[in-house]
């Protein structure tokens, strides 16, 4: 069966190309999130494997919902994915439990490597 | 406005215009305004706060956003600018608008960027700041002129 994927940006154009990246290679994407609320919201509801997250989002930011989703459920794997690589974020949120960050501008293979390998498992 | 703040504006706005369509922009000359000002047809507005604070705006003319937009979206026609093509250029200036924070972060400024907004008509003046601006342009072969309007100031209160 698929590994079922949450994707959270409030691009539609990164929702898109997220989408058409993990789709095209065995993914199911089984929800899309414009805002951190939406991503809390949704991964109780739908328990997916993984989900992608950015950071800088209307409503709430990637950090805040990443911290809420691991309260739900500490062993969600999330990754970041976002255009703010700088030290200080990628700390806090390694340390608030994401598994990976990804720095946006993003090559395709970059994003199949950080979600292959925490799905192999 | 110090030469210093828009410098990583540029090499980001290289770097990340590299990434995404495969296409190195070629520098323009830099100039001066009064205040933060844009003559373009469509603008993505950026704000920037933290120890330095302020607005970048990435303008372009309305060809130039399309043609961008069908690169972004992997040479898919863009006849329509419609709500997929206007996310993919606000996601273009949020990306170079965080590359270019990560430089700060590294030159000792800590910042962070609010979500991108799309200005759409030209003729538009921002007056919440009375900052000076400088602007670059980048050349995109195959794509068009990309304007960087920064408009920054080291804040002026200290964080409590």
């Amino acid at each position: 069966m698929a590994k079922r994927i949450l994707i959270t940006d409030d691009a539609l154009f990164m929702r898109v190309t997220l989408k058409n990246i993990l789709s095209t290679n065995g993914y199911e994407v089984v929800g899309e999130a414009e805002n951190g609320v939406q991503a809390v919201k949704l991964y109780e509801e739908l328990k997916p494997d993984l989900v992608t997250m950015d950071i800088t989002m209307p409503e709430m930011d990637g950090l805040e919902a990443l911290k809420q989703i691991k309260a739900f459920d500490a062993n969600a794997k999330v990754v970041m994915c976002t255009a703010m690589g700088q030290k200080n974020m990628v700390v806090e949120a390694i340390q608030s439990g994401a598994k990976d960050f990804i720095v946006k501008p993003f090559q395709p293979d970059r994003v199949l490597e950080a979600v292959g390998k925490l799905l192999a498992a | 406005m110090k030469v210093e703040y828009v410098t990583p504006f540029v090499s980001a706005s290289v770097n990340v215009v590299q990434s995404l369509i495969a296409i190195t922009p070629e520098r323009g000359k830099l100039s001066a305004r009064p205040q933060l000002f844009t003559s373009q047809q469509v603008n993505i507005v950026c704000g920037i706060t933290g120890q330095i604070e302020g607005q970048v705006i990435y303008g372009m003319s309305m060809l130039t956003a399309k043609n961008l937009a069908s690169k972004m979206l992997g040479g898919m026609e863009v006849k329509e600018f419609d709500q997929l093509a206007a996310s993919a250029i606000a996601e273009l200036g949020n990306m170079i608008s965080g590359g270019s924070s990560n430089q700060l972060f590294q030159s000792g400024f800590k910042t962070d960027i609010t979500p991108p907004t799309i200005v759409k008509g030209p003729n538009i003046s921002m007056s919440n700041f009375d900052i000076p601006t400088l602007v670059i342009p980048l050349q995109i072969a195959e794509v068009g002129e990309l304007e960087i309007a920064v408009s920054l100031r080291q804040r002026q209160t200290q964080a409590a």
